[in-house]
């Protein structure tokens, strides 16, 4: 008889609230269960905006773990959560999908931004990953994710199994984005004509503010350091929202830009 | 004379074979000629020729495969597929979440309000040939500012009321879809006449391996694998000189 190894499933969860008290944004609510862990809040000065950095402990997901994050801002709280590291999901082994599920509730006048640190995928690796944002009214979003090929440096290019990502932003319980990308390199030519052509990196970076209409974005457009391997593009959502895609050769200088577009936008809204 | 065999056709016998007017009706509201627009788009293609990719056939079959397997099946497609079956059901929450879902899918502002402009032109174009009660309120919608009025939506249920089966509908937009490509390559690039020729010649074959495809998936199965055209369909609209308007 086959004896089969099991292995217990990580299931990380964190849950954060965010509430403005005495002039500066708090996280008086956060639960936490391993490997998620957060920060406690920082901040620059007299900002009131709350920095949290999120971390993952175990290293990176394994066949069928799980990563449940929630994130609610009250009303007129400030907050950026910034992840700690690049989020590695290793091969798998018995075949299950990892699932990360990020939901997102951002209520009157709040204000959230989400640094993008890279998701590596590595050989025969299966990631789903599902994030959702609401927005009410007067709310500010600014949230940016970099998707790797792979462990590029040890010639890993394309070689997971599927990688599934799901994003959906909701505005007043309005649909106003919904970006799924599904890469299945078994069933898909990624480099053809129209796909990625010669970029192994894909960064987006997801606005939205009540002053999305004032951003020039032709401006925008114009500035953006493109050429040498990166192609970028920006681009009017329904609503008060604005997108931009980066498809890069190279991952350094697509983070460098993509970071630095996310700092110009930041400012502007 | 000629008889049909039984592997001359791969269609499940659920499909309802058109009726010589149900036939001719899609070949008039398909042909390039028909007055809503299509001429006017290219999707991102005109970034491509700008930017020198699209020199050949071979490049032009290239980028009209992606669109049509990656863009179209996946998206509006299946929209049609899944708005044609809600109008059979005469469901209209169903039927306003795919209005809905339409424009949110379309990540690009060109894209997105080309799939509008198609659909306002195709209601004005269609309204006085038609005689249904459903498809008059959905049109009144449309009117009252209710929803925008997204293409693939109006034609699925368009050809819904029409009893039009919705295979035939699927595989004729599919396809009439990659002709009108081809067909503004062939100015844009520009290419000889037969080169748009072999190429949609070419392309018919795919467009009935896209429609079997569509067949089997449903709301779920939609996404976005085309990044490099919809890139390319953000960046459109700052190109300096343009043929088209997406």
């Amino acid at each position: 008889m086959v004896s089969k190894v099991t292995r217990r499933h990580h299931n990380g969860k964190l849950d954060m609230v965010f509430e403005p008290r005495r002039g500066y944004t708090r996280m008086p609510h956060v639960f936490q269960q391993p490997p998620l862990k957060a920060s406690r809040e920082l901040y620059e000065g007299s900002d009131p905006t709350a920095t949290v950095f999120v971390m993952e402990s175990s290293g990176g997901m394994v066949a069928g773990d799980r990563n449940d994050i929630t994130i609610r801002l009250l009303p007129g709280s400030k907050a950026r959560i910034i992840q700690q590291s690049a989020l590695k999901v290793y091969r798998s082994h018995t075949g299950e999908t990892c699932v990360q599920s990020i939901d997102v509730e951002l209520e009157e006048e709040s204000r959230l931004e989400w640094m993008p640190e890279v998701i590596i995928p590595f050989a025969d690796s299966k990631f789903l990953m599902e994030t959702t944002i609401h927005l009410k009214k007067g709310a500010t979003l600014l949230w940016g994710e970099i998707i790797a090929p792979g462990r590029e440096m040890r010639g890993e290019v394309f070689d997971f199994s599927s990688l599934k990502s799901m994003m959906k932003i909701y505005v007043e319980e309005e649909l106003l984005a919904f970006d799924s990308l599904r890469f299945v390199p078994d069933n898909l030519h990624l480099n053809g004509l129209g796909l990625l052509e010669d970029a192994l990196y894909v960064g987006s970076i997801w606005l939205v503010s009540e002053k999305a209409d004032e951003i020039d974005l032709r401006a925008i457009h114009e500035a953006m350091n493109v050429g040498d391997g990166l192609r970028a593009g920006v681009t009017r959502l329904a609503g008060n929202a604005v997108h931009c895609r980066f498809l890069g050769v190279n991952q350094w200088r697509l983070q460098q830009e993509l970071k630095r577009v996310f700092s110009e936008l930041a400012a502007l809204i | 004379m000629k008889r049909p065999n039984d592997d001359s056709s791969n269609l499940s016998n659920t499909v309802a074979i058109p009726t010589d007017i149900q036939f001719l009706r899609l070949l008039q509201i398909h042909d390039s000629a028909f007055p809503i627009g299509t001429y006017t788009q290219s999707y991102g293609m005109e970034t491509y020729i700008q930017e020198d990719t699209i020199r050949t056939k071979e490049e032009l079959i290239a980028f009209c495969t992606t669109f049509l397997f990656q863009n179209l099946v996946y998206g509006d497609a299946i929209l049609i597929q899944e708005a044609h079956k809600a109008a059979k059901g005469r469901d209209v929450d169903r039927l306003l979440h795919l209005e809905n879902l339409c424009g949110a899918i379309k990540l690009a502002k060109e894209s997105r309000d080309a799939s509008v402009n198609l659909g306002r032109q195709f209601i004005k174009t269609v309204s006085p040939l038609v005689e249904d009660a459903f498809f008059d309120e959905w049109k009144n919608r449309i009117a009252a500012n209710e929803i925008k009025g997204h293409y693939a939506i109006l034609y699925g249920i368009y050809c819904a009321v029409n009893n039009m089966d919705a295979h035939y509908a699927v595989l004729s937009y599919l396809f009439s879809s990659v002709n009108g490509i081809v067909t503004n390559a062939v100015r844009a690039v520009p290419f000889g006449q037969n080169t748009g020729v072999q190429a949609v010649h070419l392309l018919a074959e795919e467009a009935v391996a896209a429609a079997g495809i569509v067949a089997g998936l449903t709301e779920a199965d939609i996404s976005n694998n085309a990044l490099g055209i919809e890139l390319a369909s953000m960046k459109h609209e700052y190109l300096h000189s343009r043929l088209f308007i997406s």
